[in-house]
């Protein structure tokens, strides 16, 4: 419940900050704004409360609307018994207080709020109390019983029909990484000695290890991250282009997350042909 | 054997609260009067001995449960029983029905002043509340009303163990009663809502007000 007088920001007096969206509802909120000023609830100054509610769900989010509807509803009860406050009442109908529903209504609420607080507590009091039992595992769907309906030979020849698992060789055999990242790295740090841009295809010429391609893109991001190159593709599964980065802090598109969707021509790509 | 060993075998072996009643059908020479007494037989040893464990009045029935200074010790096992608690909504809700019941959806909402269908759906399948009947009017509403679950989880004895609205602290010196006042002269010009409330409780039926004044209506 954080309510705060805001200071001097609002020139009205007796306005008050409210966070929304801790209120079970328009009731609580009014109930809230009466306790909170020691506003005697049989005698609401309900110009300013109504003021106050109004200026407490003005920042109701839009999209709760349910919610948005519950206060609105409240709101325009307010203005209507402030509407009705200001007609001159006659002696002769002996009407009560256009507050009265009101009052009562709230009373009944903080009464309620009351009992909710005594329940859960009842209820907590319980919970520190064990019956016997325990809660039992998870029922497992028992696998229905089907008779059994196949000859022997049948049966027999299903068996044979088994194939019984060859127990497989294996060889673990830890063998140092045949390519290294490095190399890749020094690899592509040569070929962009001379030209701004390659090929990631014309990398691999010559390898026929999968694991060249991809050491090689392993390399080729771990410079994008140090930013000393950036990798670009058209579209997905295209060609992909490793470029030199010229001026390291002048262009932050040439991180990994440009790798997959680039325009084709940008503006600093036809600069590096010229 | 003993009567009261036959009772505390019989409220040993069960897991939800029995009535003395149920309990006596353990033999044909067992009364209920038998039963009570070897239940305050059982309490006195119980306390005497120091056990860990009473025999809880709870539910019109009774219950063995553990002491409460012994939750500490228990709550450290996934496979002791417990319950889970009530959010804020559902126990607002939970009080207007016990106090109230039997009560329709719309009344509710108008005492809550906001929307309740899902709470109620909530309390429904957790069996707290349920149907206890039909209201007259338009549509035939549904009254809710609480349960034997309701008085097991809050580990009531019965409804009168609900606090009673003057021994509450909230200022309501001028009796405010709960139930909803009859004669009231509806609004002049009411807004939808004050209307189908008031409808509402108009189209309650006629439950036992007489005890209007505490605001109470136990099922007993």
């Amino acid at each position: 419940m954080d309510l705060t007088v805001s200071e001097g920001t609002v020139p009205r007096e007796g306005f008050l900050l409210v966070e929304i969206e801790k209120f079970q509802g328009p009731l609580d909120l009014l109930l809230h704004l009466i306790r909170r000023q020691d506003i005697d609830i049989f005698d609401i100054p309900i110009s300013r409360i109504t003021d106050q509610f109004l200026q407490a769900i003005r920042r109701i989010q839009a999209h709760d609307l349910d919610s948005a509807g519950e206060f609105l509803e409240m709101a325009a009860t307010l203005v209507r018994i402030k509407a009705q406050m200001l007609l001159p009442r006659t002696a002769e109908d002996e009407e009560e207080d256009p507050r009265g529903e009101l009052v009562r209504r709230l009373l009944e609420y903080e009464q309620i709020r009351e009992i909710s607080r005594r329940l859960s507590a009842a209820e907590a009091d319980r919970a520190r109390r064990f019956p016997k039992g325990f809660n039992p595992p998870r029922p497992r769907r028992p696998v229905a019983e089907t008779p059994l309906q196949a000859a022997w030979d049948e049966v027999f020849e299903a068996a044979l029909r088994v194939e019984m698992p060859l127990p497989r060789e294996r060889q673990h055999r830890v063998s140092p990484r045949s390519v290294s990242m490095e190399d890749k790295i020094v690899l592509i740090l040569d070929s962009l000695r001379e030209t701004t841009r390659v090929e990631f295809s014309s990398l691999l010429r010559g390898f026929r290890e999968k694991m060249h391609g991809v050491m090689t893109f392993l390399a080729g991001l771990e410079l994008t991250r140090r930013r000393l190159l950036f990798l670009r593709q058209t579209a997905p599964f295209a060609e992909l282009w490793i470029y030199r980065r010229e001026d390291s802090g002048e262009d932050d598109a040439g991180t990994e997350a440009d790798v997959e969707e680039q325009p084709v021509n940008r503006p600093d790509e036809g600069a590096a042909e010229a | 054997m003993n009567v009261h060993q036959i009772v505390e075998a019989v409220l040993f072996a069960s897991d939800a609260p029995l009535s003395a009643d149920e309990i006596a059908r353990a033999d044909e020479s067992l009364d209920e009067d038998q039963v009570e007494q070897a239940i305050r037989f059982l309490r006195a040893e119980y306390d005497d001995a120091e056990r860990s464990f009473q025999i809880a009045e709870i539910a019109e029935g009774y219950q063995i449960l553990t002491r409460s200074e012994f939750a500490p010790y228990l709550e450290r096992f996934d496979n002791v029983p417990r319950p889970s608690r009530l959010s804020g909504p559902a126990l607002e809700t939970l009080a207007i029905i016990a106090y109230r019941q039997p009560i329709g959806r719309i009344e509710i909402e108008y005492v809550r002043g906001v929307g309740s269908a899902g709470v109620l759906k909530t309390l429904q399948d957790r069996e707290l509340i349920e149907v206890v009947g039909r209201a007259e009017g338009l549509g035939r509403p549904v009254l809710y009303g609480t349960t034997q679950r309701f008085l097991e989880h809050f580990g009531f004895k019965s409804l009168e163990d609900l606090p009673r609205p003057e021994e509450l602290p909230v200022v309501l010196r001028e009796r405010i009663p709960l139930g909803p006042e009859e004669p009231e002269a509806p609004p002049a010009e009411g807004t939808a809502a004050v209307e189908a409330g008031d409808e509402a409780s108009r189209d309650a039926p006629p439950v036992e007000r007489a005890d209007d004044d505490e605001g109470f209506s136990p099922t007993a």
